[in-house]
């Protein structure tokens, strides 16, 4: 599977399809489309990065934050301190610099957070109801609409639950798959 | 009364953060906790003794009728106070007794939970409320028999008094079911006050059975008697209050709060009698043959049980108050030679009889207490005993069978009496036991306060216990005017007559008991048809058994688990399609044909011809693709039907089912057929059995369409109510909501459980 015009292409048309899993969340209220749908998209997206490139570089590249920090020296001024600091964090501009100065983070998304994360807004949005006196799960919508996505409810929250459970869930098992 | 129980759950919860932050000294507010409950439960005293029943109610779940709901009489005081004042004591005693422990805070958790769950058991009016008490008592008695975990014999005997008195429970719990729906009452008084209607239901008898087993293996009851002694695995404070004191006399409370329910037909009487004096006798038969101190306490407690349930089946005024005041000394003065015994345990390091010599002199407080208590247990005048076994030997008076149980096990308490308050501590012997270490001050006070309470109750018996024992007399008779006036003296009768003799006969017995000892071994093989062993063989043969069963329903191959489920799919399906015999009409819908249009045939012969190509390769990528085929053509007719959302779930499904086969294919092994011929057609009978029933019920749902409100309602509030306008939609995120939140609930588990599987590697032994 591992051609390079299919890992080429891969590289660019994951984010498009993140992009598109996004739309089909938010549309799904009025049009085909849903948290499951967009939750299954999304993680396609992923499912062909892993074929193309391997479980350990996806979660390099799209599950794993790797945050460099250094404390300010005393002759460096406030501003180049920071314009240093986001040099590093972006262009991973690290190597001029004396790289036993710099510290780093690194911060992982795993796919069983997601779902936890996913059930637990679910939850969430159901609560809402509860603490406004009516039954679990009955929704609250806002007044007015937002631009693009359209209105915002508890039912959105709810199906952006959904989005995550459904992403982190065919993640953590093409992950565990693919490992070995 | 709900609120004193709640301090005492929190306490039991505080129990390990406290040890952990102040060490040993938690034993401070553990002690002073249960003396709190005690002084709580003294503020009772004065309205009981009027005859007032206190009543507190909460609402827990009223459409079951389970609520919380308790009620103080005479008989639920008496208990509470004994289970209070006894836990304080206990606690006490257990700190120096667990005293270099780790577990110590552990240790009073158990028994706080222990006394909580104990003294909701003795207060609740509520049957449910009760009967969770109950098994919590079991479990926390459980948990203390297997306190020292590192030893089998405690593991094992935890394990057994749980499964003994839990299955118990099950039993009392279907009993106290059945009462309740034969009187339409959830609680005591109002069962009490229902009894006719309860004695004529046709539940009467099953009732009575399935309460007295619950009973019965909690009280330590013949045929269940055989879990005490194996109890006596836990450590000594644990038995003391556990199982001699409290816990087996729930059983003994239970009975007698449903005696004003039950009593009446002879079944009851009867049944109660009988195995009362069985294990009266059998109690005291065993505990003579035993060297074991603990193992002696043990069996006469047992016989001390069997005597309160005969005395409750006899249930006459006077043999109730009899067992009342007999309940009340034996929880003294066995608790105090408990706390003795354990005492001498930790002083010496045995229990065995010939091993102890002469240790009066060294621990001269607890041979104090456990002379006093002995006195007390032969029924010397003028300790509490006395009064128990005098009014003992008078309500029996009557019979003589039940006469001569008593006789038996009263010989055998002054022989026993003699054995720890004489043999032990203070016959002079040239080979005195060594001490290991002096018993201190935490273990000889709870039993020297104990011993002389049963002296001072004793003395006083007239005037101290006698008020609160006629209202609890009163609560198992459910008569308001039932009297019970004790005196110490009742001047030269033939009853005196009756204790001297019992006294003189008990010493002959002591006498002859070293020849006893050298005897017992020729009992052996009878042991072996006893319920100890039988308990034991059924459990082994359970494990088994069902160790069998579950290798022959779970044979590990996937194919049997999806044959099973679609065996048992079809059966329900087969059923009901019988039961209800809704034929179905073809050949007026035969027109319908005419309306298939051409590409619905095309996609139809793609789905055929993939399938007959599916059943001829051997190839597994071959397969995948074929049914990823169908799985397409089956969004394709979702399509063609309208049903855009379910479409592209189908698309995305398939999608990601072949990519994870491709994931996986390389470790698969190669295909070859291992199933024999007939296990093929067998396989095609059963798939051809499913689909034809799936097509069967399809056609009749569209023959039997309901026309439904419920398709408008949900167009037409999808937009109104809910801001959106794809239905499908808004019914999985908001009108069933609730549904959705439980299918991505078991998403999430599925998940888990996958990842477990995958991880599982069976052959490298390695773990999840």
């Amino acid at each position: 599977m591992r051609t390079i015009i299919f890992a080429t292409a891969i590289r660019y048309l994951t984010p498009v399809f993140l992009l598109f899993s996004v739309y089909i969340l938010f549309r799904g209220h009025n049009h085909p489309g849903g948290g499951f749908i967009g939750g299954l998209i999304g993680s396609i997206a992923f499912v062909f990065h892993v074929l193309a490139h391997g479980s350990e570089r996806t979660v390099n590249t799209y599950f794993q934050l790797t945050v460099f920090h250094q404390n300010r020296q005393e002759n460096h001024s406030r501003t180049k301190y920071v314009w240093d600091l986001v040099g590093a964090n972006t262009w991973k501009r690290i190597q001029p610099f004396k790289s036993a100065s710099w510290q780093f983070y690194i911060l992982r998304v795993r796919p069983a957070y997601m779902m936890a994360t996913g059930l637990f807004i679910a939850v969430t949005s159901g609560v809402v109801g509860l603490l406004r006196g009516q039954s679990f799960m009955a929704a609250w919508w806002m007044e007015g609409e937002i631009p693009i996505i359209g209105a915002i409810g508890t039912p959105i929250l709810f199906d952006t639950g959904v989005y995550l459970l459904v992403l982190g869930m065919v993640l953590k098992l093409v992950f565990t798959m693919s490992k070995e | 009364m709900f609120y004193a129980l709640l301090i005492g759950i929190l306490a039991a919860a505080a129990a390990p953060l406290l040890f952990r932050a102040i060490g040993r000294r938690v034993v401070v507010p553990m002690v002073l906790i249960a003396l709190l409950l005690f002084v709580y439960y003294c503020t009772f005293l004065p309205q009981v003794l009027q005859g007032q029943n206190l009543v507190e109610q909460y609402s827990w779940v009223p459409e079951l009728g389970i609520n919380l709901q308790f009620r103080m009489d005479g008989l639920s005081l008496l208990f509470a106070l004994l289970i209070s004042f006894f836990g304080a004591l206990v606690m006490l005693y257990a700190s120096g007794y667990l005293h270099n422990d780790r577990l110590l805070g552990r240790f009073y958790l158990y028994l706080t939970l222990f006394m909580t769950a104990m003294l909701g058991l003795v207060t609740s009016d509520n049957i449910f409320c009760l009967f969770i008490s109950w098994e919590l008592t079991s479990i926390s008695s459980y948990l203390l028999i297997g306190f020292k975990q590192a030893d089998k014999n405690a593991r094992t005997a935890a394990w057994q008094a749980l499964l003994v008195t839990g299955l118990g429970g099950l039993a009392l719990m279907a009993g106290l079911i059945l009462i309740s729906i034969s009187a339409d009452s959830y609680t005591f008084s109002g069962l009490t006050e229902q009894r006719q209607l309860v004695q004529q239901h046709i539940f009467y008898l099953p009732a009575v059975i399935l309460v007295l087993v619950g009973c019965f293996t909690k009280s330590a009851q013949f045929p269940f008697h055989f879990w005490l002694p194996n109890a006596m695995a836990a450590p000594t404070p644990v038995s003391a209050y556990l199982h001699s004191a409290t816990m087996v006399k729930a059983g003994i409370y239970l009975l007698a709060r449903l005696n004003p329910v039950l009593a009446g037909p002879d079944v009851w009487h009867y049944a109660l009698m009988a195995a009362g004096g069985i294990t009266a006798v059998l109690g005291a038969v065993l505990a003579l043959q035993h060297t074991d101190l603990k193992a002696i306490l043990a069996y006469t407690t047992i016989s001390a049980l069997g005597l309160l349930v005969t005395m409750l089946g006899l249930g006459s005024e006077y043999a109730v108050k009899a067992m009342l005041v007999f309940l009340l000394a034996h929880a003294l003065y066995k608790g105090t030679l408990f706390l003795v015994t354990g005492c001498i345990d930790h002083s010496t390091g045995t229990r065995d009889l010939q091993k102890l010599h002469h240790l009066g002199p060294g621990m001269k407080y607890n041979g104090w207490a456990a002379s006093l208590a002995a006195l007390s247990m032969a029924g010397v005048f003028p300790f509490i005993g006395f009064v128990g076994k005098e009014l003992l030997y008078e309500s029996t008076l009557e019979s003589l069978l039940l006469l001569a149980v008593n006789f038996i096990a009263g010989v055998a308490f002054v022989a026993v009496a003699i054995i720890i308050g004489f043999r032990v501590f203070w016959r002079k012997a040239t080979d005195k036991t060594q001490l290991q270490h002096k018993a201190g001050f935490k273990l000889y006070f709870p039993p020297l306060v104990l011993a002389g309470i049963g002296l001072l109750l004793g003395v006083l018996v007239s005037s101290v216990p006698s008020p609160l024992l006629q209202q609890g007399a009163r609560a198992v008779l459910a008569d308001e005017t039932a009297k019970l006036k004790l005196s110490l003296w009742h001047g030269f009768t033939p009853v005196l007559g009756l204790s001297v003799l019992t006294i003189i006969a008990g010493m002959l017995v002591y006498s002859f008991l070293p020849a006893i000892h050298t005897r017992v071994t020729a009992l052996q093989p009878v042991y072996k048809y006893g319920p100890n062993a039988v308990y034991h063989k059924l459990f082994e043969q359970f494990l088994v058994k069902a160790k069998a069963f579950i290798l022959w329903l779970q044979d590990g191959y996937l194919r049997s688990y999806v044959m099973y489920i679609m065996l048992f799919f079809c059966g329900l399906l087969l059923f009901t399609l019988q039961r209800d015999t809704p034929g179905i009409n073809i050949t007026d819908r035969i027109y319908q044909l005419q309306e298939v249009r051409l590409y619905e045939l095309v996609v139809l012969f793609l789905v055929i011809a993939a399938l007959v190509y599916l059943l001829g390769t051997r190839s597994r990528l071959t397969s995948i693709v074929v049914m990823g085929l169908i799985g397409y053509s089956a969004a394709l007719f979702y399509i063609l039907f309208g049903a855009p959302d379910v479409a592209i779930t189908q698309f995305l499904i398939e999608t990601l089912t072949v990519v994870i086969f491709v994931l996986l294919l390389h470790k698969l092994p190669a295909f070859t057929y291992l199933s024999h011929q007939f296990k093929k057609y067998k396989f095609i009978a059963i798939s051809v059995l499913f689909g034809s029933l799936m097509t069967y019920v399809m056609l009749l749902v569209q023959q039997q369409a309901i026309p439904s409100e419920l398709k408008k309602y949900y167009g037409k509030m999808s937009y109104m109510e809910a801001h959106g306008r794809n239905i499908v939609n808004v019914i999985l995120v908001d009108f069933r909501g609730l549904d959705t939140l439980g299918e991505i609930t078991v998403l999430a588990v599925a998940a888990l459980g996958i990842f477990s599987l995958l991880r599982l590697n069976p052959e490298k032994g390695g773990k999840p």
